[in-house]
């Protein structure tokens, strides 16, 4: 079958939404992601929330995030039916596991650089207490000198 | 460039005898520019589209994206927060625009 890959569902219905039909709702997506053989890892409602701007004649609608473990055919299917449910008024679902995966990918290699830049000056490889807020003061230094020497030279 | 000699001046710039935040700072603030990435500085790898806290100092009150000249974020995060930004703006979570 085809590979799986993690993708985040979010959908906004109307706020007078009932609990029953919240939980009918994650039923009927869950539903469909089972169909496609995938999991859902994770529900989170986020309640009550005011939206950034009027969608439709709602301001405020609540939050309902899925985070799935399917293959990619789950994605055009939820969408369609997704469209259909009126009590949804909004939905969105994103591809997460590349992301994710390179931001690990991007803390190992900062972690392991400064392992190796530490072992070269022969010390422990990782920083201790007293060190990491010295080295917060001379950011600040540092911040400092830039901002000023950047305003002096870069004017237009 | 008088004050070359003044120990520790990184850059000795011209106005370099005034110290971080001088009279010019104040100009309708233009020139509190960050010049280092904040998510650089605070390794964050993974921009977030749904919290908006960390996206929200990059939104001015109009509602656009602020360019990286005035932000300093470096390129890498700047396209990062660009997406997270949008995926923000489908959802409603923050604005497309605000008059």
């Amino acid at each position: 079958m085809s590979t799986v890959r993690q993708y985040e569902l979010i959908y906004i219905t109307p706020a007078e939404t009932t609990e029953q039909a919240l939980a009918d709702l994650h039923t009927q997506v869950a539903g469909i992601v089972e169909r496609f053989g995938g999991t859902i890892e994770k529900t989170e409602n986020w309640g009550r929330r005011r939206l950034a701007y009027e969608i439709g004649r709602e301001r405020e609608g609540v939050y309902v995030l899925e985070v799935i473990n399917a293959p990619g055919a789950v994605t055009a299917e939820l969408d369609r039916r997704l469209r259909v449910f009126d009590n949804v008024i909004r939905h969105m679902i994103v591809r997460v596991d590349e992301e994710l995966a390179i931001a690990d990918r991007a803390r190992q290699n900062r972690k392991d650089s400064m392992a190796k830049r530490r072992v070269r000056r022969g010390l422990p490889p990782e920083p201790t207490e007293g060190e990491r807020h010295r080295r917060e003061d001379d950011d600040d230094d540092m911040e400092g000198g830039l901002e000023h020497g950047f305003r002096a030279g870069g004017d237009r | 460039m008088s004050d070359m000699d003044k120990g520790g001046g990184r850059f000795g710039g011209k106005d370099g005898g005034k110290d971080g935040k001088g009279d010019k700072g104040g100009r309708r603030g233009f020139f509190r520019r960050r010049r280092v990435c904040k998510f650089c500085v605070d390794k964050i790898d993974y921009i977030n589209y749904k919290d908006v806290k960390t996206l929200a100092p990059f939104i001015p009150e109009r509602g656009k994206i602020q360019p990286r000249r005035i932000s300093g974020v470096c390129a890498t995060h700047q396209r990062a927060l660009q997406t997270a930004i949008k995926r923000a703006r489908q959802i409603a979570l923050i604005p497309y625009v605000t008059d």
